[in-house]
């Protein structure tokens, strides 16, 4: 048992080692100039679950084609489509903020930046 | 007996597995969806499972007197309790690796973001697993044979961690759905602290008995039999049962105030409490100066070495190594005040003659059982205790119980050679001098 407990030790520090050294190792892919902006009057425009945009931090998504993957029930997104969502984003549950990875993989369904005009 | 021991050790693991295999009953189609899905909820699963099997280790701390009986006596839920903690630290450990992994299906990024993240929850994770990891480390000799006191300290982190891997539990509230979150996590979480609360506060202050060293008896070069007289309440033990001793004498070198377990050596019936204390490592040592008068307090009785000392006699083994005597001189002392009759074949093991402690006693206590006898086993002249030295002292060991206590090696050889002979397992007792 002790050796199997100090295998695994190991083991863990070394994956995270890896990780972390693949992480620092990768570079860091810059976003493509000239994004088409959108105003929220634009992102109004779908607010249907069969044609949901949704504005988040800055950025612009077509949520659509995700809806049917994402684990909490369609209605539960509905209300934020159509709309400024950061809160939606933040708020999950009991107020709690969606992993790093939610955050990470809603990067696919980006069209374009909130326009900073009115 | 045996019966019991099982049985008390699958309720145990059975409450310790509970939560996770509730939390797998509410797994969705979803959380089984693709290979990031399945590593995600595994991820989750092993935090659990971890954090539940954390929390039972806890509460089998508690080192209630009585409480370690159906397990057989309390080296052996300690070791139910290492065990269950070992588990723990390896779920524990792969809990946040599974979750990165999982995350690393969308990207490097996101994977090192699921383990450093400024999220509350996340950061008490990583000071509950890093305060796990200090822990542990001595338990399973990550860097050597610790220091006893040492390791007790650090142990005492343990406590700390359960509450800090509740916190992070209780921060992500995702575990167990609805009210079940609170309610499961809720009560094994009263057991754990209540185990804890009960070692540091109650136990310390109410549960230890003072005691004042009247008589000290010399048996050896290298031991001490300490004559106890009780200042208040009188504790109340069976034969083979060993207890801690923590002693207050001022002129101690040291080990004052320290907790250390011995075995009673006296008959339960006597008014007083005999303790026999080999010099084996720096407090039992210092013990060897202990004064006369001065105040030690008794917290006890722990283990169950005879299952039932007042049963009508069966034809018994005992093998004792060196200081290990003192479960079986208890026996003999009590059997002897009571007109019981035992029929026994002791084996007692020691590195030469001048090593056998008790050596008059023993004959006199002998004497009066005309069905028992002794056989010395001196190392110097026969090596390691084997088998056929076994069956040439005792015939009939395939039909005796067995009863062993002495140091690990002795137990391990004299268990190995008894099995050989057709003893089965489930009639060999042990006891072993291991850290408590």
């Amino acid at each position: 048992m002790k050796k199997t407990v100090f295998a695994a030790f190991i083991a863990f520090w070394s994956s995270v080692g890896t990780l972390l050294a693949l992480f620092a190792l990768t570079p860091t892919v810059t976003l493509a100039e000239g994004e088409t902006e959108y105003s929220l009057e634009d992102v109004a425009g779908h607010d249907s679950l069969e044609d949901c945009w949704m504005a988040i931090r800055g950025k612009v998504y077509n949520f659509t084609d995700y809806i049917p993957k994402h684990p909490a029930p369609p209605m539960v997104i509905e209300p934020w489509c159509g709309r400024e969502a950061t809160e939606g984003m933040t708020t999950k549950g009991y107020g709690r903020d969606h992993s790093p990875a939610a955050w990470e993989s809603m990067g696919a369904y980006q069209v374009g930046i909130l326009s900073s005009k009115p | 007996m045996r019966f019991t021991v099982n049985s008390s050790q699958a309720v145990v693991w059975l409450l310790a597995l509970f939560p996770g295999v509730m939390a797998f009953g509410f797994l969705s189609a979803p959380d089984f969806d693709n290979p990031s899905a399945v590593l995600n909820t595994l991820g989750r699963l092993t935090g659990i499972w971890g954090m539940a099997l954390l929390l039972i280790a806890a509460a089998l701390c508690c080192r209630v007197p009585g409480f370690d009986r159906p397990f057989g006596g309390l080296t052996k839920l300690w070791k139910l309790h290492h065990r269950l903690g070992a588990v723990a630290f390896l779920l524990l450990l792969s809990h946040p690796l599974l979750l990165a992994f999982s995350a690393a299906g969308t990207s490097l990024s996101a994977a090192v973001g699921t383990l450093f993240s400024a999220r509350p929850a996340v950061i008490w994770g990583w000071v509950a697993l890093l305060a796990l990891m200090i822990f542990m480390a001595p338990s399973f000799r990550f860097f050597g044979e610790p220091e006893y006191q040492r390791w007790k300290h650090l142990h005492r982190l343990a406590g700390i961690t359960v509450v800090l891997g509740l916190v992070h539990t209780l921060l992500l509230s995702r575990t167990l759905p609805g009210v079940w979150g609170p309610a499961v996590w809720g009560l094994w979480a009263a057991l754990a602290i209540g185990a804890i609360g009960y070692r540091w506060g109650f136990s310390r202050w109410h549960g230890r008995l003072p005691y004042r060293v009247v008589a000290i008896d010399r048996p050896a070069r290298n031991v001490v039999e300490l004559a106890l007289e009780p200042q208040a309440q009188v504790l109340c033990y069976e034969p083979g049962q060993f207890v801690y001793l923590t002693p207050y004498d001022t002129q101690l070198p040291v080990g004052r105030g320290e907790e250390h377990p011995y075995t009673v050596s006296s008959a339960p019936d006597e008014t007083g409490l005999r303790i026999a204390i080999k010099n084996l490592g720096d407090a039992s040592r210092a013990l060897q100066t202990v004064r006369l008068d001065s105040e030690v307090r008794i917290e006890g009785p722990y283990g169950c070495f005879f299952p039932s000392p007042d049963a009508p006699p069966e034809p018994e083994l005992w093998i004792a190594g060196g200081i290990g005597i003192t479960p079986f001189l208890s026996r003999l002392r009590h059997c002897a005040r009571r007109g019981q009759v035992l029929r026994i074949h002791l084996i007692y093991c020691v590195q030469d003659e001048t090593r056998v402690l008790f050596e008059e006693e023993l004959a006199q206590l002998m004497a009066q059982l005309p069905e028992s006898r002794v056989t010395l086993h001196f190392f110097y002249r026969e090596g390691p205790l084997r088998g056929e030295f076994i069956e040439h002292a005792c015939p009939d060991a395939a039909r005796r119980s067995a009863y062993l206590c002495g140091p690990l090696p002795l137990i391990e050889r004299a268990s190995t050679a008894l099995q050989a002979l057709g003893v089965p397992q489930k009639r060999i007792v042990t006891e072993e001098f291991v850290l408590l």
